[in-house]
């Protein structure tokens, strides 16, 4: 490894360790705040503590207890789930092909699926929202899944191909030769050395799915397939009377936390996904 | 020469294969990607507004009449130059913020590095929404933290024009740099320990050695990393959306990829909408051929 090096004296281990914490706290400190927020309760969300001085679960027994937030979260898991599946099961074919076969127009197919990612998803806003009203699609899920997976193909495709191309496919051959069946090569030796890049991509593509707004506030106009990013765009409290900050953090924490845990728990994986489309080590 | 005729079969077999391989994939982007951009461009060449969604009037032929509309339309060329400008800000600061990360990441211990990173993906990973919302919540004219600390309570961050870009700006800063920094860590790691000890026998100071022998090694990375950031930021649409309440009052927080979809949705003048959406595919087409050209520069395969 390589350290932008020189000699260690404690003023710059001070030095390293201030900006060290500097950085936490600019990269944690917003989250944390919109958790103390959600803990709050009605009387003291204004008081601008950091630390709540009441302690609640009001805002959370709140959220859940419409169907407004609930149903948005079923529709959001459902729909990134059925995204990322179709999504990650076509784009490891596809990466498949590129890494391991060699076919005319190849070096294109990366091009334009590098191109696709760059693509303004809002130029797509209103010809899909023409389209898919026609078909009666609009405001279901397969109007979100479809177009979700148009996005994170290119995604996957690129990430996947990163990975199969540090594959040692010889040892498929090698396997066979020892008197495996294709089958068996595949199982036994490809499928555990493709699993971790699958993976990961899955990872990417969720993340992607769960996130997005765009699609989702355009295509959508009901409680029947509004995600939750969108319905917590619309949050005004539950009566008309309340304040709907509370809610509106607690929200926010639902949506965030599962997702943060997630990248936390498979952080390695995640570094690794995202650096495999731009370094080569 | 017979082998040469088995090797071309063999390619020609390998083709097939691949083909198959590839028909999902390539069936889908064909009919949710192709077919709507054929539908952009056609919508963009029409006067399609909610009359003639709903049928009550009929379609209008415009040719390139929502161009020539857009284009002398002097909000049109305001937002093209607010959009450049937000980008190139937060471009600049998620290089600087990610690059000094990137190095501080290669200074500090194990335990001190995972936080770091934890911490970064964490930013990285909050839904756009949620983060929009919780800079909102920090920032907030009457509870926010940061009014708080100040002492400012009342003073609202969303009200200025640059102010409120300033802000969104320092939100999207925050949910991009961990790229930056996470890539170019792993491009420092990269870099043969040999290499910097050489420098340093030669008798190079640290700034000399970060500035002559890794700097000119990261090239290609930082290269790659600037032109993604200045993609993705060009095209930022949540946070100016959740952030300045759908562009700011009056539309002066406009961007771009906002100002399309207002004009799509809010004005139902999906017409103008298409038009938008098509000047904006060609911009980012630009800048994704100047991306892919400076990849094939640095040698690095596709």
């Amino acid at each position: 490894m390589a350290g932008v090096g020189g000699a260690e004296t404690t003023a710059r281990k001070v030095r390293w360790g201030v900006l060290n914490a500097v950085v936490v706290i600019y990269a944690l400190f917003p989250v944390l705040w919109i958790a103390s927020l959600s803990f709050k309760s009605a009387a003291t969300l204004t008081d601008g503590n950091f630390v709540p001085r009441e302690w609640t679960l009001d805002n959370y027994a709140n959220i859940f207890a419409t169907t407004e937030f609930v149903r948005a979260l079923l529709n959001s898991i459902g729909i990134a789930l059925i995204a990322t599946t179709i999504a990650v099961v076509f784009g490891t074919m596809a990466a498949y092909a590129i890494a391991r076969l060699d076919f005319p127009g190849k070096k294109l197919l990366v091009g334009v699926s590098l191109l696709i990612a760059m693509f303004p998803q809002v130029s797509l806003v209103s010809p899909l929202f023409e389209i898919e009203r026609s078909l009666g699609l609009f405001d279901t899920w397969p109007g979100l899944i479809l177009p979700y997976i148009t996005f994170a193909l290119p995604l996957a495709i690129y990430t996947l191909s990163a990975f199969f191309r540090e594959i040692p496919w010889e040892l498929e051959k090698a396997a066979k030769m020892d008197g495996a069946t294709p089958g068996q090569a595949f199982r036994r030796v490809i499928a555990p050395l493709a699993a971790p890049g699958v993976f990961t991509t899955a990872i990417l593509v969720f993340i992607f799915c769960w996130n997005d707004f765009l699609f989702a506030i355009s295509l959508t106009s009901t409680e029947r397939s509004r995600t939750v990013p969108v319905a917590l765009s619309f949050f005004t409290g539950s009566s008309q009377f309340e304040d709907p900050t509370g809610s509106i953090a607690a929200a926010a924490v639902v949506i965030t936390i599962p997702i943060i845990l997630f990248v936390l728990f498979f952080q390695r994986r995640i570094v690794a996904g995202l650096t495999s489309g731009a370094v080569k080590g | 020469m017979s082998q040469q005729v088995v090797r071309t079969r063999f390619r020609r077999g390998d083709g097939r294969v691949a083909y198959a391989y590839l028909a999902p994939a390539l069936l889908v982007l064909a009919g949710l990607l192709g077919y709507p951009i054929y539908q952009l461009v056609l919508i963009s060449l029409f006067d399609y507004g909610q009359e003639q969604v709903s049928g009550g009037a009929a379609l209008e032929f415009l040719g390139l009449g929502n161009y020539r509309a857009l284009l002398s339309d002097s909000q049109f060329w305001t937002v093209l130059a607010q959009t450049v400008g937000f980008a190139a800000v937060c471009v600049l600061g998620t290089l600087l913020v990610g690059t000094a990360l990137a190095v501080l990441s290669t200074r500090v211990r194990t335990w001190a590095r995972t936080l770091l990173f934890l911490a970064a993906l964490g930013a990285w990973a909050t839904p756009a929404v949620a983060g929009s919302t919780i800079w909102l919540f920090l920032f907030d004219a009457n509870f926010g933290f940061v009014n708080e600390v100040l002492g400012t309570t009342g003073f609202s961050w969303t009200y200025d024009r640059w102010i409120a870009f300033g802000l969104v700006a320092a939100q999207v800063i925050w949910c991009s740099f961990p790229f930056v920094m996470v890539t170019l860590y792993a491009g420092i790691k990269a870099i043969p320990v040999e290499v910097v000890e050489a420098a340093a026998l030669d008798g190079a100071s640290t700034w000399r050695t970060a500035r002559s022998v890794i700097l000119p090694l990261l090239r290609p990375l930082l290269l790659i990393v600037t032109i993604q950031s200045i993609i993705w930021d060009f095209k930022v649409f949540t946070q100016i959306y959740v952030m300045t309440n759908g562009g700011g009052i009056a539309g002066r927080n406009l961007v771009l990829n906002v100002y399309a979809y207002q004009q799509a949705f809010a004005a139902s003048q999906y017409g103008m909408g298409a038009a938008i959406g098509v000047v904006m595919t060609a911009l980012l087409l630009l800048i994704t051929f100047g991306y892919l050209r400076a990849l094939r520069r640095t040698g690095e395969e596709l």
